[in-house]
């Protein structure tokens, strides 16, 4: 039942991307876009990361989805439909992006990532735990979390600069 | 485990390829980046496939990192798009020839 889940959620999250991708109006890109960072969520959450899934579903779906359709509202719309949605070397994307598929599929068959997997059943169980989780983030990613709280002030900072209208 | 962690990092390929293809194809700006999403949210599955093989937890630390990074990324971003809009009205990055020699 649970394969039959992760297999939905997979289909759904590249039939979304896809379609994201490739539709002409930005705004449907955009709810594709939706659905596909919603899907994620949902193989977060089989994964048993739960608190991946809820960041995931409030930053991801939440509020970075928002700022892209309020800067989208901003600009002028079919005047961008009319023009064509791909460059003329939009084949060439396709081999890059068909060639990094099917290096990826070779390097994943290839890994020996399998020995693993017997580990798994004895320590599974407190995998997604918020406490688990906060204990990691705060205790040897202690100096990494603080960077990023950095990296965030400075992207803040760098989004005033930018878009504010200079007078003088 | 529901399913092996190979069917995983297939997923996150597939949908790394996609963003990559549409990075590359679309001519709008904010297209563009809504696929740098697509690929950020693909390696945020393989990270979260990963933590669930192994039983570390440290992997899906990993990716509340990313998800940090792309919340920087989409606020300069954005910032920039709207700044280049200021003085030339519209999103196709064919336009933006002002530092091409």
């Amino acid at each position: 039942m649970l394969t039959a889940i992760f297999y939905y959620m997979a289909g759904a999250s590249v039939a979304s991307a896809l379609l994201a991708v490739t539709r002409k109006n930005p705004v449907h890109s955009m709810l594709w876009v939706l659905a596909l960072f919603l899907h994620v969520a949902g193989i977060f959450l089989l994964l048993g990361a739960e608190f991946l899934a809820a960041v995931q579903v409030i930053v991801y779906a939440g509020a970075i989805l928002m700022f892209y359709l309020f800067v989208v509202m901003l600009f002028n719309l079919p005047e961008e439909e009319a023009r064509p949605r791909f460059g003329n070397h939009w084949p060439f994307a396709a081999a890059v992006g068909l060639s990094f598929a099917a290096l990826a599929w070779v390097a994943r068959s290839g890994s020996g990532i399998a020995p693993a997997q017997t580990r798994l059943a004895t320590e599974s169980a407190p995998q997604g735990s918020l406490a688990a989780i906060g204990m990691v983030l705060f205790g040897p990613f202690a100096l990494p979390f603080e960077i990023a709280s950095l990296l965030l002030l400075a992207a803040i900072i760098g989004a005033v600069v930018l878009a504010t209208r200079r007078t003088a | 485990m529901i399913v092996s962690v190979d069917v995983i990092l297939g997923l996150s390929a597939i949908l790394f390829a996609i963003g990559t293809f549409g990075f590359l194809a679309r001519r709008n700006i904010i297209l563009m980046l809504i696929s740098v999403e697509v690929m950020l949210n693909a390696v945020n599955l393989s990270l979260a496939g990963f933590s669930r093989h192994l039983g570390d937890l440290r992997g899906q630390v990993l990716a509340l990192f990313v998800i940090a990074v792309a919340a920087a990324e989409v606020g300069v971003g954005l910032g920039l798009v709207i700044a280049l809009n200021r003085n030339k009205p519209g999103a196709a990055v064919a336009d933006l020839t002002k530092l091409k020699w």
